[in-house]
């Protein structure tokens, strides 16, 4: 599975990594996911599993997916 | 005196060439500690009532904040403040970067300019000894040339210099100040300002020390070390580091928030290729830093390909990337690279400038400028040689660029038909790059704010919708609620209320958005904490926000002063239509909704809900009913 961490998920990465390759069960729970790699869901405002929102609690993830989670964001400059 | 400050202002009239001391005391520097504040207090209190901003009676106030020059990460803001020639309203424009902690440095808490010079001039600052300068050899120079100038002549390489560019040379009404080259007060048009005063520079060299002023040095010494080690290990501290505001394009386009062809939409389809990965590995040369900040948000870039883009005036922040970018169509990271720095070489708001060539393209799609108005250019969305040129014109008020440099809502009334509706501006400032209506208390903030459409008056609800995040964890203590995004409430206008003033507090202190929570690592104690080590007053987090709150109030009497009413507290009319794309397609701002949240805003501020204005009881508790006498004059 290709999992992108973007803004400040990547610092709970324990490379602080934003660009992660892992392989998962076939139809594991995403948040299952997140446990095992230390990512606290309090901080995901979005989940994308191949372009397509999705909701953090039930969506199922497997090898071939490519994840997109984003922390919420404030404000630029 | 040891709160922080030296108790002193530097007046400066251009139009006699005299300059003066102004004193005052600790009992008002606790009602009005620096920034906005101190500056909304003297444009209340002496801008004579009609007084247009081009006007030589107009007031130019530099202000520093409380903290600003203190050794901790941050603490590095200033102010600029007169009544807006983009907005004919109260204009407020803060930057970090090493200016305002040198005029600190210097002695001084503010500096207070009016009239106009008969020929161009500069004001050097040394210590307490001021000097108004010749600079017509400075008029029409580009900014690198003129700090290198200025430094050369004054045999001092460590002077800081705050400066106007050819936009404000030209009273383009978006035209900002810049520090360093690379820090700015971009917005609401304090270049155009400076410019009408014929005043090209502010130099400063000062040699006194923060801690001399500071009630509590070892306080403040002991927060500098403990932010330093902080930064990294932060979640969103660390992120301003290694991503710096460039990250946010991709998050918020797979929010469906990512402004998109003038607010028609909310995702572009071509993002990747201005996403965070792209621009580090083809434009970043460095990260670079504000005075005493451990942070290091400022990118630095380089180009040498198909465009030359310089390294000396800072990479584009996210605003400019997307206002220059998908807001006009295009995706082209070495052009926006290049349109970042023309934007910052000319010194225009790169959020305003975007917004109004945005703005352009949608009338010449729509037929209502032509090829004859453009110059022949084809003024459409995605023409990236269009918008580079369209800069060029704006910045020398050449061609049709004259008529853009008006500004969105002025170019609209000249322009007529349906341009009004193409004009994504509050009060006539251009909305930043965050769409309310994936974040309806932005709404809120663009439409109340005094200087028009901002985004940095208050947290955005993103960043507080989850009772777990680290962002909403961080403010709780200020009493806020976890609210969905998209929820247009009272409770919603609550906490945005709370968090307005919050956030005010930063820009009278002198703190950075990007230090204190909910936007990032500073903890609440830790702002009361440094505010009581630098002052030795005995604040609390209360107090502080009614330092917020008061700074607020100071603004919107001035605007109701000038005749603002809530007809002026309203969105762009296309905010309440849908999203056309992306993952909030068909989301819009219900009128009803919005009206009702705006009218629980101005009960809990205790505003009246028609003129706007403060009620006298809520003046006398923030301990300023002056206000209220004056406002009764006639």
């Amino acid at each position: 599975m290709r999992l992108h961490l973007g803004g400040h998920l990547a610092w709970y990465e324990s490379q602080k990594r934003s660009r992660v390759e892992i392989s998962v069960p076939r139809s594991t729970l995403l948040i299952d996911v997140l446990r095992e790699l230390v990512i606290p869901p309090g901080e995901i405002a979005i989940a994308v599993v191949n372009g397509a929102a999705v909701d953090l609690q039930t969506a199922r993830v497997s090898d071939a997916d490519r994840v997109e989670l984003f922390p919420p964001v404030g404000g630029g400059m | 005196m040891t709160y922080g400050t030296t108790g002193k202002i530097l007046r400066v009239d251009l139009t006699n060439r005299t300059t003066r001391v102004e004193t005052f005391d600790e009992a008002f520097y606790r009602v009005y500690p620096g920034g906005k504040a101190l500056a909304a207090y003297i444009l209340l209190r002496e801008l004579p009532r009609g007084a247009e901003p081009f006007d030589p009676a107009n007031i130019l106030v530099l202000a520093n904040g409380v903290l600003t020059g203190a050794p901790f990460s941050t603490a590095t803001r200033y102010t600029v403040i007169a009544r807006s020639p983009l907005t004919r309203g109260f204009g407020e424009a803060e930057a970090g970067g090493f200016w305002g902690p040198e005029l600190k440095m210097a002695g001084w808490e503010a500096v207070v300019i009016t009239g106009r010079a008969e020929k161009p001039v500069y004001l050097w600052i040394k210590n307490d000894q001021v000097e108004i300068r010749d600079a017509r050899h400075l008029w029409g120079r580009d900014p690198e040339e003129v700090q290198n100038t200025i430094r050369a002549e004054l045999s001092d390489k460590l002077i800081r210099i705050l400066q106007i560019g050819i936009g404000g040379e030209n009273l383009v009404r978006f035209a900002g100040l810049t520090n360093e080259l690379r820090h700015f007060n971009a917005r609401t048009g304090m270049g155009a300002v400076m410019g009408s005063k014929n005043l090209r520079a502010v130099a400063v060299r000062g040699t006194t020390r923060y801690a001399d002023l500071a009630q509590d040095p070892k306080t403040i010494a002991a927060l500098g070390t403990t932010l330093a080690k902080r930064v990294k290990e932060h979640p969103q501290s660390w992120d301003l580091q290694s991503k710096g505001t460039p990250g946010l394009v991709d998050g918020l386009n797979a929010a469906g928030i990512l402004p998109t062809r003038n607010f028609h939409q909310g995702a572009f389809e071509n993002v990747d290729d201005i996403k965070w990965e792209k621009y580090e590995k083809e434009l970043l040369t460095a990260r670079r830093s504000c005075y005493a900040c451990a942070v290091r948000c400022k990118r630095e870039v380089k180009v040498d390909n198909r465009y030359q883009v310089s390294d000396a005036y800072g990479g584009p922040e996210y605003e400019s990337l997307d206002s220059l970018g998908p807001n006009c169509g295009i995706g082209d990271l070495q052009a926006l690279a290049k349109a970042n720095e023309l934007c910052n070489r000319y010194l225009l708001d790169s959020i305003s400038c975007g917004a109004t060539i945005a703005f352009a393209m949608e009338c010449f799609e729509h037929g209502l400028i032509g090829l004859k108005e453009t110059g022949g250019i084809d003024l459409r969305f995605g023409n990236t040689e269009a918008m580079l040129t369209m800069i060029e014109l704006i910045a020398k008020r050449q061609g049709i660029g004259d008529l853009l440099a008006e500004g969105t809502r002025r170019a609209a009334e000249i322009i007529g038909g349906d341009a009004r509706y193409f004009a994504m501006q509050v009060k006539g400032q251009e909305l930043p790059m965050h769409d309310p209506r994936g974040k309806t208390a932005v709404g809120l903030m663009y439409a109340i704010n005094e200087a028009g459409a901002d985004h940095l008056a208050a947290a955005h609800d993103t960043v507080l919708a989850n009772p777990d995040s680290v962002g909403f964890k961080g403010a709780a203590p200020l009493g806020i609620e976890a609210l969905p995004a998209r929820e247009l409430s009272e409770r919603k206008a609550r906490t945005y209320f709370i968090l307005e003033n919050w956030v005010s507090a930063e820009k009278v202190t002198g703190l950075c958005y990007f230090g204190p929570t909910p936007r990032s690592f500073i903890q609440v104690d830790e702002v009361v904490n440094a505010l009581r080590a630098a002052t030795g007053w005995d604040v609390t987090a209360q107090e502080v926000m009614r330092i917020g709150e008061r700074a607020t109030n100071l603004a919107r009497a001035f605007n109701v002063r000038e005749g603002f009413t809530r007809q002026q507290d309203i969105l762009p009319e296309r905010l309440h239509q849908p999203l056309e794309n992306g993952a909030l397609a068909g989301a819009l701002i219900s009128k009803e909704e919005f009206n009702n949240a705006m009218n629980a805003l101005y009960r809990l501020k205790g505003w009246d809900p028609v003129t706007t204005a403060p009620t006298r009881a809520k003046l006398r508790e923030l301990g300023i009913e002056w206000v209220a006498d004056l406002l009764e004059e006639k």
